[in-house]
């Protein structure tokens, strides 16, 4: 490829003020002797100062009012479904400490047996599986509670 | 434009301070941003998807995911260059649900865009040929592929540097000149085959 043919390659990027310093300086010393890349390098400049200057479009009305309001929805219900996340949580461990205790208060007042249709409830293993299915429910359905709560507050403010 | 904000320095710390709220969750901060931004980024989601109603979608969903970044955002980056990267990726991500599309596959030219305004300009004559001209152009770059539609407006609209194009688009340099190339030779074919006896804008 001779030197009018490797500059001709790039006079797109040369109008659209895309080659680096030494290039630029090549094509232009180029183009001063050469017409043929002289007034390619003319239409490519227009079109890039045409590409430059389009139409531009109308943004939608209340774009941002939108945008602003579905962001701070999305943003509010993240925020819920962690809290009660959080609240669930910490709701089952206090109830496991209450389970935990009581168990131990029990075995000590009854003596070690506390049979109910033939389970002993104070036996580790009977009090564990009863107490889960209640914490489990009682944490639940406080955290449902407390979110709808949340959620009315919020509508409320 | 980058480059006139990026040379006023009041502008400068002024996106500063909004980066900075931001992070910090401060609605008048997303508002200040999003306003900032608006006219740039839905046209650059426009000129990718030509679909009002998606660019509407994607620029939303863009200020969405602003906000779950934003913590990870390091300031030493280019914040305008990072927000156009995270717009470009939610539109691969539209092309690829699209029938699994990407952007290069996108070349036809179903929905022709009419929602445009003519740039101001003090003569009323003046401004009517400018806007047939431009309407004119826009028609031909509307016709080309998105990835060629994407280059051109982020260098001629946007006025980034071709190392912001390839950060934004996640590409080498060297493809971003070439893609560059091939979509202004792009724009030239489709004005020869529309207009033909036209020889520039």
């Amino acid at each position: 490829m001779n030197e009018h043919e490797s500059i001709a390659e790039v006079l797109a990027l040369a109008a659209a003020g895309a080659l680096d310093a030494a290039d630029q300086r090549r094509v232009d010393e180029h183009a001063r002797e050469c017409p043929t890349c002289r007034r390619e390098l003319e239409i490519w400049s227009v079109y890039s100062l045409g590409l430059g200057r389009l139409p531009q479009p109308a943004v939608p009305a209340q774009l941002m009012e939108r945008t602003r309001a579905r962001v701070w929805q999305e943003r509010a219900a993240v925020a819920d479904r962690r809290w009660n996340e959080l609240m669930l949580t910490a709701l089952a461990l206090f109830a496991w400490t209450v389970g935990l205790t009581f168990w131990f208060l029990f075995r000590v007042l009854t003596g070690g047996a506390l049979v109910i249709m033939g389970a002993n409830l104070v036996r580790l293993g009977t009090w564990s599986a009863v107490s889960t299915v209640l914490v489990w429910l009682t944490a639940a359905v406080a955290a449902i509670v407390l979110g709808k709560r949340r959620r009315e507050l919020r509508r409320v403010s | 434009m980058i480059l006139a904000a990026a040379m006023n320095p009041e502008a400068l710390s002024g996106a500063e301070d909004a980066i900075t709220r931001l992070k910090r969750g401060d609605p008048d901060a997303l508002t200040a941003m999003i306003s900032r931004y608006q006219h740039r980024l839905y046209r650059y989601l426009l000129q990718l998807v030509r679909q009002p109603a998606t660019a509407e979608d994607l620029f939303q969903q863009t200020w969405l995911r602003v906000m779950e970044r934003i913590g990870r955002y390091d300031a030493r980056r280019d914040f305008e260059a990072w927000l156009f990267s995270v717009a470009h990726n939610l539109a691969v991500d539209f092309w690829r649900g699209k029938r699994g599309e990407s952007l290069d596959a996108d070349g036809d030219s179903s929905e022709p865009s009419r929602d445009r305004l003519a740039a101001g300009d003090p003569d009323a004559l003046e401004q009517l040929l400018d806007f047939e001209r431009g309407a004119i152009l826009a028609a031909c770059v509307h016709d080309l592929p998105a990835i060629h539609r994407e280059v051109l407006t982020l260098r001629f609209e946007e006025d980034m540097k071709l190392e912001e194009i390839a950060e934004v688009a996640g590409i080498p340099l060297s493809t971003v000149k070439s893609r560059l190339r091939r979509a202004l030779e792009g724009v030239r074919a489709v004005m020869a085959a529309r207009f033909p006896g036209r020889r520039s804008v």
